[in-house]
């Protein structure tokens, strides 16, 4: 079932970012309302699936970040008009899924309530803030080629299917912003988690040493938006390289501990 | 035969095809210096000429000879390029026919950057009313029959369907910085009709025109009062460049205004806040050294056409029915030009075979004195009936060849053969 429900979505969100990229190939633009209609369904479908995990170990995570990104793909498009945002999500979603695929997914045994609802929300609020950190990082990226366009004076495809720039802006911004509390409240609950249910917790290092880099990396990028006044180029500069970081220093750490059991 | 039609039809001239904006800029006439440029030509041969100076082109119309007054032509825009540079290099020459139908394609929107944009047609009946008296018969006509040509091909195709102008790219441009255009602030430099509206395409989108500045201080009022916004002279401008976010230039200046000198320092000041600048004008208003400053965008003209441009997706399905039209009204104003040249040879023609008609009657009826007055009569008339007879065919023959555009060696041998 929950292979049969990841499948489903994984080609939902293949044919979703398939009609969202068709006009960057000369191909007509689909109506809007496929392009909406495709990922939600293929969402609702996932949500389905990802209740049915337990949450630990790599391929779970990795369907949660797909689902976190493809919820956050349709409330940007509600945010600045523009399915430019899935041009990124769509293909970073279906490549999330289907690694989580080739993993392998598993229901897990039932935990107890009171550890369910504290990990569940340790690990729904972490991933969510590390969703809003990369679609930071997207809006930053769209931000920087509309921004090169625009001053290139070139009014091609970029010019025409992306969002304005203080739009992008605007949802880096609100990424970040929504992403360091997501995150930080995150991080609380991982303590708290260790603190209530102190015999179960075996966290390692390296995942304590992500964690918290992710944090204040997040919160370095608000700091400079909100304190330092950062914004347009400079900030969308910021995003890219802390959400960089972020990625190699994940990508570090896994190389060292190898293994799909955890997600650190 | 007058002049007009013994010379012929030219255009010659360079438009957004064969020169980018910085050439074409140098080319384009004021009204105020259209009679100065078409009396040279004139000097030089030409029976009547009308100048045509757009953002896009900038076209002299003539009625010449061949080759006697194109020379003077390349000297008077190639005094406005720099040493060195060749005039010819971007300019074009189109003859008789040819130039008929290219005015009717230019006037139609055919030939504009912004496929079947309709300002051309009041830029058309401008520059021929700019060049009235010196247009002569036949440019008029064709002028008159331009204006009625455009104007037929937006009544009877799709080829003025939908809005793509200048003025709409202006805000779609505007639009891809800022998203919501609503609440922006917007300053006028210029009280031209261009400015106006541009002006009011962006406050229907919200945008809040706060300031208009002119070089006269008058006409900045006129436009500012109807757009609910402040005057200024040029030089109290400068200072806003720090806090507006969209400034929109259409000044008739002959050279930049808007330069790094003047407003660098101010636009440094606006920590990063991006600055939209649309220049409308031509000559440009804008020195595009402004657009190396960090967060200000930079527009000319040919930048919003090429905009709009990709608004007119639906106007090319209605091309081909547009040339049609054109084929068909260069075919008749060709064929009334032709006819123009051979009315009055047919008529030397006939009065001198009258004549001579006339003149041997007299003499046969001096030696036949004996004849009747009733036969006398018969005679004259026998006369008569024999000239119509030798003379209706050639003159079918021209009146036909002159409508199909092709009287003119028919013309010249009749000429020669008898002596007119």
């Amino acid at each position: 079932m929950i292979l049969t429900l990841h499948l489903v979505a994984l080609a939902l969100y293949t044919l979703a970012t398939a009609l969202t990229l068709a006009p960057f190939v000369g191909l007509r633009a689909p109506p809007r309302v496929l392009t909406i209609a495709l990922p939600c369904a293929g969402a609702a479908l996932h949500v389905v699936a990802v209740s049915q995990l337990t949450l630990v170990g790599l391929a779970p995570a990795l369907s949660m970040l797909a689902l976190c990104l493809v919820l956050l793909q349709l409330a940007s498009e509600r945010l600045v008009r523009g399915s430019a945002v899935g041009f990124f999500t769509g293909p970073v979603a279906a490549g999330l899924v289907g690694l989580a695929l080739l993993i392998g997914l598993a229901p897990g045994a039932e935990p107890s309530a009171g550890r369910n609802a504290w990990f569940i929300l340790h690990v729904a609020l972490s991933v969510m803030g590390l969703a809003l950190l990369a679609l930071a990082f997207i809006a930053a990226a769209l931000y920087l080629l509309q921004f090169r366009e625009l001053k290139a004076r070139r009014f091609g495809r970029v010019f025409q299917l992306f969002p304005p720039l203080e739009r992008l802006d605007q949802l880096n911004r609100v990424a970040l912003v929504a992403g360091f509390p997501a995150l930080t409240l995150g991080v609380l609950l991982a303590l708290g988690y260790a603190v209530r249910f102190a015999g179960g917790l075996h966290v390692g290092k390296a995942q304590i040493v992500w964690g918290l880099f992710t944090w204040a990396v997040v919160g370095w990028a608000v700091w400079v938006r909100l304190v330092r006044r950062w914004d347009g180029r400079r900030a969308a500069f910021a995003s890219i390289a802390g959400f960089s970081a972020v990625l190699l220093v994940y990508l570090a750490l896994k190389l060292v501990q190898p293994g799909a059991e955890r997600f650190l | 035969m007058n002049d007009a039609t013994a010379m012929g039809i030219q255009v010659l001239g360079v438009n957004h095809r064969t020169a980018p904006l910085e050439v074409r800029e140098r080319f384009a006439h004021g009204a105020h210096e259209v009679p100065g440029a078409l009396a040279r030509v004139i000097a030089a041969g030409a029976a009547g000429g009308v100048l045509l100076s757009t953002c896009n082109r900038t076209e002299f119309y003539l009625v010449a000879e061949e080759e006697g007054v194109a020379e003077a032509v390349w000297d008077l825009l190639g005094e406005r390029l720099e040493r060195g540079a060749a005039v010819r290099e971007y300019g074009y020459i189109a003859r008789d026919r040819d130039a008929v139908r290219h005015l009717y394609r230019v006037s139609s929107g055919l030939d504009s950057m912004i496929l079947g944009e309709s300002q051309i047609q009041g830029q058309v009946r401008e520059a021929w009313e700019a060049s009235r008296a010196q247009a002569g018969p036949v440019l008029h006509r064709l002028f008159q029959t331009a204006l009625h040509v455009g104007a037929r091909i937006r009544t009877e195709t799709a080829l003025g369907t939908g809005t793509a102008s200048a003025a709409s790219a202006a805000v779609a441009v505007a639009g891809k910085i800022f998203g919501d255009l609503a609440g922006r602030a917007a300053l006028i430099l210029g009280a031209g009709d261009m400015a106006e509206l541009a002006a009011t395409c962006l406050a229907a989108e919200g945008v809040q025109v706060t300031l208009v500045a002119n070089r006269t201080h008058e006409r900045a009022r006129a436009i500012a009062e109807r757009l609910g916004a402040r005057a200024l002279t040029l030089d109290e401008a400068w200072p806003h460049f720090a806090t507006t976010d969209i400034a929109l230039c259409s000044t008739a200046a002959p050279h930049a205004v808007v330069t790094w000198e003047r407003v660098g320092a101010v636009i440094r000041g606006r920590r990063g806040r991006p600055l939209c600048i649309l220049d409308l004008a031509v000559p440009r208003d804008v020195d595009p050294a402004v657009a190396q400053l960090e967060n200000v965008f930079l527009y000319d003209i040919d930048d919003l056409q090429t905009v709009a441009a990709q608004a007119t997706a639906r106007r090319h399905e209605a091309v081909a029915a547009a040339e049609r039209i054109v084929q068909e009204e260069t075919d008749l104003f060709w064929a009334w030009y032709g006819g123009l040249g051979v009315v009055p040879v047919i008529k030397e023609f006939r009065g001198r075979m009258e004549a001579l008609r006339a003149a041997e009657l007299e003499r046969a009826l001096r030696h036949l004195t004996q004849l009747s007055p009733e036969d006398r009569a018969r005679v004259e008339q026998l006369s008569h009936a024999l000239m119509n007879k030798f003379l209706h065919q050639p003159t079918v023959a021209l009146k036909a060849a002159a409508e199909e555009g092709r009287g003119y060696g028919l013309l010249d041998a009749l000429k020669r053969l008898f002596g007119l």
